[in-house]
């Protein structure tokens, strides 16, 4: 009798040992894997976590010129942004700069990246080349550019004159502002997106074209079928990345417009900054950060949900 | 291998929480090294020099000064170090006037602050409600120190209610360039250049006439030369005596004053005689210089650099005015030098040993003939160098005139008010869109109505 007793008292003892043992392992890896998040938490804390929630509280409040709150005025910041003619224009402006860059940048890299793919000699020289624009700062290559629209001195104007037509106010034309600024930023982003696009070339299997060639397929077959799918991974990638960098383009229209003519080319960081930084209008400069985020958050969602649809992993 | 990583990670967690320590104990470091005299401080920044002349005290100087003008200023500075054994100036350049004035908001109060800062005229409200400031009233009392040698018009921009607030040093106003070789082979005077809107207008009728691959005019879309065009007439930027009695409610101009700045360059875009360069100064100078207009409006800052480069001669004339007003005279602009507060008394005392150093009539015609800026010290056009130069360089002493010509009034005193970069941005914008073909009426009315919002929201971000 007694040794069963014992024997029933003893089995929910260890039972429950075992849980406590249990969770006393689960807090300490718990702890230990705090212990080797903690340096990427800390830094995300202080340069990300932190500032966005200080935007978030700022957005709801004016402020003096040093960024000191004064008044408390609720969503009187947001309302203000979706009722100025500026701010509309300026995610108007945004939303085609989008539309002109991304799509061509990543259409004229890829023809590189597959010209550049091919085995021949002396191949190394041209796929310098076409990355160098990625060793270019964003200031240089702004200036650069800044005298090729320049109206009198400017190569492309004496091009234009030279062939008898009128020059192009390339930069204080509102029509032309845009796509002035846009022609500047594919360049620039060239470099990034075939270096990218390339290395993803290259990670294919060559097996693939073998067997497409065994099969007599042609160079645009194999083009759809093999090289495109079998991208698609780094394209997604490079879209994903190439649609956040123009979404937050700034030291291209610093140098070459700030933001003229007209507000045509004040995209929203840079009105962002304007706003803060010239204005001393933080509350109303955060109101427009965030709804910033939230597009930029948005967009990348719906890329996720839609694009990675059609992504091919191997 | 684990064991090497619980270390590093250690190491870096000591670390982080050491920097944030640093930081904590670094001021009461600092502030009893500024007690205590000095030294310390003075043997990190400048060993050699205290070594051989004792004490030396730092003053940091942050300027906005780039191209000409910094060399100018920076030869001053020099001269300035070597002339006495007591103070060290350090000119530190902080990008333009508002890059410097972000900056220093974002540092104010702390030991980062420099001893004295060049803010930009329209600067002066944010810089007096900022409260970091030490007024140089303050210091002008204490040494009884006379400001009334310098020009009167620079008194009476940067005194308020009879009391100084920061030290004038870089003053311009705007004057008219033009090309004579131009205005001589199309038939004009180049001795006697347009002075109203009007003649401006037939002026670059002609000008286009004789050489069609000339335009007449440009007029960069700046707002800072539409607040002078305003003055010229006699009219106020900002109501309340351009905020000079009381905080600015409004607009101060009147329908008639500010449309006639829009008409006027609406008139020369319809006769395709106005060059436009937009918002960029650089490429205005450029094409003027390479002679693709012949008038422009610009700062007398850039005299110097126009009249050594152009290979062409140039004039300087007097800002145009409309027929229908007399000319009132142009505002002040430029800068002034700050003093901040929450440094030792000695520090403040050097730097403004330098700011009196800066207004002595030598270094005043060093300055002027360097740069074009004006002389703030009147002393200094008797100054040889002065009267060599304008003899060499007559544009120079049009700038000058223009000046002393000047009535005094509300208006050309200058408005002051914290929102006038966002006010000049809104009449940039109006600008263009004229530029572009767009209608007066239009363009004008967004303006005033997005610059009456501006005075609106700046009122009520103050908490009044």
């Amino acid at each position: 009798m007694s040794v069963n007793n014992v024997a029933i008292q003893e089995t929910p003892m260890t039972q429950i040992d075992f849980e406590k043992v249990k969770k006393k392992q689960r807090t300490i890896s718990f702890f230990k894997g705090m212990l080797f998040l903690l340096p990427s938490i800390i830094l995300f804390s202080v340069f990300l976590f932190y500032p966005l929630v200080r935007t978030i509280y700022l957005s709801f409040f004016l402020t003096n010129a040093a960024g000191e709150t004064t008044v408390f005025i609720g969503w009187q910041n947001y309302v203000n942004l979706f009722t100025s003619p500026i701010f509309l224009q300026s995610i108007k402006s945004t939303f085609l700069f989008v539309l002109y860059t991304v799509p061509i940048t990543i259409i004229i890299s890829l023809f590189l990246a597959m010209i550049a793919n091919e085995k021949l000699k002396g191949i190394g020289f041209f796929r310098t080349v076409y990355s160098s624009t990625m060793g270019i700062s964003v200031a240089a290559a702004s200036v650069f550019w800044l005298y090729l629209f320049h109206p009198s001195i400017g190569l492309l104007n004496m091009v234009l004159k030279a062939i008898g037509a009128d020059g192009i106010g390339w930069l204080t034309d509102p029509n032309w502002a845009l796509f002035a600024v846009s022609i500047t930023t594919i360049w620039m982003n060239l470099g990034f997106t075939f270096l990218i696009l390339l290395g993803g070339l290259q990670s294919i299997d060559s097996y693939l074209y073998e067997s497409a060639d065994i099969d007599g397929a042609g160079y645009f077959y194999k083009v759809r079928r093999i090289t495109i799918p079998m991208l698609s991974p780094t394209l997604f990638f490079v879209v994903t990345v190439t649609i956040i960098n123009a979404f937050q383009t700034f030291g291209q229209i610093d140098i070459l417009t700030q933001g003229g003519p007209v507000n045509s080319t004040n995209l929203v960081v840079y009105s962002i900054y304007r706003e803060a930084f010239m204005n001393y209008k933080f509350g109303s400069a955060s109101a427009q950060a965030v709804l910033l985020f939230i597009i930029i958050l948005i967009m990348t969602f719906l890329q996720f949900k839609f694009g990675e649809r059609k992504v091919h992993y191997q | 291998m684990k064991k090497l990583f619980a270390i590093l990670m250690l190491g870096l967690v000591l670390f982080i929480a050491a920097c944030s320590q640093e930081g904590d104990t670094e001021d009461p470091e600092k502030d009893g090294a500024t007690e205590s005299g000095e030294t310390e401080t003075d043997t990190e920044d400048s060993a050699g020099d205290s070594e051989a002349t004792g004490e030396k005290q730092n003053v940091t100087f942050w300027h906005s000064m780039g191209g000409a003008g910094q060399e100018a200023l920076n030869a001053i500075v020099d001269s300035y170090n070597s002339s006495q054994d007591a103070v060290q100036v350090n000119a530190e350049y902080q990008g333009t006037y508002d890059e410097a004035l972000t900056k220093f908001n974002s540092v104010a109060g702390t030991d980062s602050a420099p001893t004295m800062i060049q803010t930009f005229e329209i600067g002066t409200m944010s810089m007096i409600n900022s409260g970091s400031i030490v007024p140089i009233q303050e210091l002008i009392d204490a040494d009884g120190y006379d400001m009334s040698g310098l020009e009167e018009n620079i008194v009476n921009y940067y005194s308020l209610d009879g009391k100084f607030y920061s030290m004038p040093f870089n003053s311009s106003t705007p004057v008219m360039y033009y090309n004579k070789d131009a205005f001589e082979a199309a038939g004009l005077d180049p001795e006697a250049p347009p002075e109203t809107f009007e003649e401006v207008e037939e002026a670059s009728k002609a000008i286009v006439k004789s050489n069609p691959e000339m335009k007449g005019f440009a007029l960069q879309a700046y707002g800072w030369l539409y607040e002078q065009l305003l003055a010229n007439q006699g009219a106020l930027l900002l109501n309340n005596d351009n905020g000079r009695t009381d905080t600015p409610t409004e607009i101060g101009w009147t329908e008639e004053e500010g449309k006639s700045i829009f008409e006027w360059v609406k008139h020369m875009v319809d006769d395709e005689t106005f060059a436009n360069y937009g918002t960029n100064g650089d490429n205005m100078m450029a094409g003027f210089l390479a002679g693709d207009v012949s008038m422009f409006l610009q700062s007398s800052a850039s005299s110097r650099d126009v009249i050594d480069n152009a290979p062409f001669e140039v004039g300087i004339a007097f800002l145009p005015h409309p027929e229908a007003k007399d000319r009132a005279g142009v505002v002040i602009g430029g800068a002034s030098l700050w003093m901040i507060d929450d440094k030792s008394e000695e520090e403040q005392k050097a730097a403004w040993d330098f700011m009196k150093y800066l207004q002595t009539p030598e270094i005043q015609a060093q300055w002027h003939v360097g740069t074009g800026y004006f002389a703030i010290n009147p002393a200094a056009y008797d100054e040889q160098l002065v009267i060599d130069a304008h003899k060499e360089m007559p544009q120079l002493q049009v700038t000058v005139d223009q000046l002393q010509a000047t009535k005094s009034s509300y208006a050309t005193q200058g408005a002051l008010m914290d929102m006038i970069p966002e006010g000049r941005k809104i009449m940039e914008t109006a600008l263009e869109t004229v530029y572009n073909g767009g209608e007066v009426d239009d363009a004008y009315n967004t303006a005033v109505d997005q610059f009456n919002t501006a005075i609106e929201q700046a009122n009520a971000a103050r908490g009044e």
